[in-house]
């Protein structure tokens, strides 16, 4: 079946996969070389000088030309390396540990916020300008106009400050599922919150148009089908296509949000580690955590593309019919 | 009408509520179906047919305010709470669309949305219900049906995705099927398959047969009675055979219209085809006389001033003019498409 339409995609979306990280890497290197480079400088402290500057400069390679440096770490990175941090420990190493902190946290996100979407869609969408479709658009207007940041804060004084449900600062979800829940769903909520808003809106339209819109829902309401189970088993089948897409498109802002929540909350993810390592100048650890927000987000998008061509039977069966 | 009728529709009158003001589709229609008999709607786009129809099955918005009385075997159906309605939708009545591309849903099997019908109005088991899907789909002559079953909506031809709606009306063997151009879509050979496969099923399973289209081709030959629509009013009504017989008798000058329009064998080449001048009014501003006077050659002071009552000038055939067509005077050809 190497013809397969949906074989096909894959290898096409694999390709753009590897275009796109690649470039991500390069960029960064450029952003990198072009910032005034004071790393010696900092390390050794104000008294170092100007040749004891140069000898570290040159320990660490920083002397030779952007290419040279930009082909060394490439070639490492190739190798499964990404290099050492200002303070001598693997990047590697550093991502094994906080990775899998951020990636359980944008999983809950996401999960939280597709979820809540999916019902809320629902049952606005049930009775277009009903009380639950008033109620769902003043919530998503909030969600869509606040930065999760915002969202952070505002959580954070009213259920834990006030309320006391939750922890002000997380310190770590690790501990076991309740430790998890107790410790992550502030920041979680933080961060779903605003994607919340974003999939119930497109959600809720879609879910509207197709049931006025498309003539199979007409059949469906002439089998005698009652309108949840139209709603449910006919149009929401149709709108996933469309929600699954646009999450995909928004995991960028996921990955990105979460740097700022995970430090508002001080969960030690990649996304408190790489502000951390941008104030420290620390080129390699930079490098390393933006790749792997690149390859979180390519491989996020791969994974919604393969989902809707697995869903969809146009794509996965390849029309035979036009 | 004699006969106990299955389909009882008295004045019925669809409005519309959109941007302060009604437009009404439908003013006033009335028509009764026996069993097992077919009655064809005719008229251009915008006459009302579908919105009549639609009214009947309860599949208008909500936007739409629906008054008169549509009774299927006694029962009011105009009204009637949306739960209730639904026992009779798909069970006693059923529709054919006329995009069989659009109305199935394309991303489910469409085995799977024939069971559903059948499971809709009755306590079947899935292995039952699949059991007899496929037995639909053989009822309509869908070639290796077990296989079918399992396929998507694109993988099949327009004629075939016809026969799957068509198969998804018939569920639950209702009394009463409604086409809707239902082979309008369809290439011409297929669209007599499609035409000879509802006539057959109608025998089989005896029932009445609403067919609506914009071809008086199509209603000359299969359908028993007709009802020709302009502007949301049935301007004339006559069993078919009077009306496109030996001695064609159609009077009224819009029927005449839409005859004439019918691309004959026997026209000179490259001569145009006769159209139906000017346009439909709007239904938003409905004149008081005749809705057809600004399009009609025949028209006179009196039809822009007062609109002529369906009456019934000669026994079974009725119609709403003043100054109607002599009899026996079908058209300019003399023809009648069949």
């Amino acid at each position: 079946m190497a013809r397969s339409p949906a074989l096909r995609l894959v290898g096409r979306r694999l390709g753009a996969a590897v275009i796109v990280l690649w470039g991500v890497t390069l960029l960064t290197f450029i952003v990198m070389s072009t910032l005034p480079n004071d790393t010696a400088q900092t390390m050794l402290g104000l008294h170092a000088t100007p040749a004891q500057v140069a000898a570290l400069n040159k320990a660490l390679g920083l002397n030779q030309p952007f290419w040279v440096r930009y082909w060394r770490w490439l070639v490492q990175a190739l190798h499964g390396n990404l290099g050492t941090t200002l303070e001598g420990q693997s990047v590697n190493h550093e991502l094994a540990i906080h990775l899998p902190v951020t990636l359980e946290l944008l999983a809950y996100a996401l999960v939280i916020s597709v979820a809540l979407a999916v019902v809320v869609a629902v049952l606005a969408a049930r009775r277009p300008n009903g009380i639950a479709d008033r109620i769902s658009l003043s919530v998503s207007m909030i969600g869509l106009s606040a930065s999760p940041l915002v969202v952070g804060i505002i959580l954070v004084i009213v259920f834990a400050v006030q309320v006391g449900w939750f922890p002000v600062q997380s310190n770590g979800l690790g501990g076991g599922l309740g430790s998890f829940f107790v410790q992550g769903t502030l920041p979680a909520a933080s961060l779903g919150f605003p994607l919340f808003a974003i999939y119930t809106r497109l959600l809720r339209a879609d879910l509207v148009e197709q049931m006025q819109r498309e003539d199979y829902i007409v059949t469906a309401r002439a089998k005698g089908l009652s309108p949840w189970r139209v709603l449910i088993r006919h149009a929401l089948r149709n709108s996933m296509f469309t929600l699954i897409t646009v999450i995909g498109l928004n995991l960028g802002t996921l990955v990105s949000a979460a740097a700022i929540i995970e430090v508002l909350f001080s969960v030690p993810g990649v996304g408190s580690d790489l502000l951390t390592a941008i104030g420290n100048h620390d080129s390699a650890l930079i490098e390393g955590i933006v790749f792997v927000f690149a390859l979180i987000t390519v491989a996020g998008n791969l994974a919604a593309d393969l989902l809707y061509a697995v869903l969809d039977p146009r794509i996965r069966h390849g029309s035979t019919n036009s | 009408m004699s006969e106990e009728a299955l389909l009882e529709v008295t004045d019925l009158r669809v409005a519309f509520a959109a941007g302060g003001q009604e437009i009404s589709a439908v003013n006033g229609v009335s028509f009764s179906v026996r069993p097992g008999e077919t009655l064809a709607v005719i008229g251009e786009s915008g006459s009302g047919k579908t919105v009549s129809c639609r009214a009947i099955m309860g599949l208008l918005p909500s936007t739409a305010i629906v008054k008169g009385s549509a009774r299927l075997r006694g029962t009011e159906l105009i009204g009637l709470p949306e739960p209730e309605l639904r026992r009779h939708r798909g069970a006693q009545m059923a529709m054919v669309f006329q995009d069989p591309a659009r109305s199935l849903n394309p991303t489910m099997r469409i085995g799977q949305q024939i069971a559903e019908a059948v499971r809709t109005h009755r306590d079947v088991s899935k292995a039952e219900a699949r059991a007899e899907a496929i037995e639909l789909l053989r009822l309509v002559r869908m070639p290796l049906p077990e296989r079918r079953f399992g396929e998507y909506p694109h993988q099949l031809s327009g004629g075939m995705r016809q026969r799957v709606v068509i198969a998804i009306a018939l569920a639950c063997k209702p009394k009463l099927l409604i086409a809707d151009e239902a082979t309008t879509a369809l290439d011409v050979t297929t669209q007599a398959q499609i035409m000879e496969l509802l006539l057959d099923l109608q025998d089989e399973l005896d029932m009445a047969l609403v067919m609506i289209s914009h071809d008086l081709g199509l209603a000359a030959s299969y359908a028993s009675e007709v009802v020709v629509m302009y502007a949301g009013k049935i301007v004339e009504q006559a069993p078919a055979g009077q009306l496109f017989g030996a001695r064609g008798a159609v009077r009224m000058r819009y029927t005449r219209a839409l005859l004439d329009a019918i691309p004959d064998m026997e026209r000179a080449a490259h001569t145009p085809l006769p159209v139906v001048a000017g346009r439909p009014p709007d239904l938003a501003a409905l004149p008081p006389g005749c809705a057809f006077a600004d399009r009609c050659a025949a028209a006179e002071d009196d039809c822009r001033e007062t609109a002529p009552d369906l009456a019934e000038h000669v026994p079974g055939h009725r119609w709403a003019c003043w100054h109607p067509c002599a009899a026996g005077d079908n058209s300019e050809n003399g023809d009648i498409p069949s």
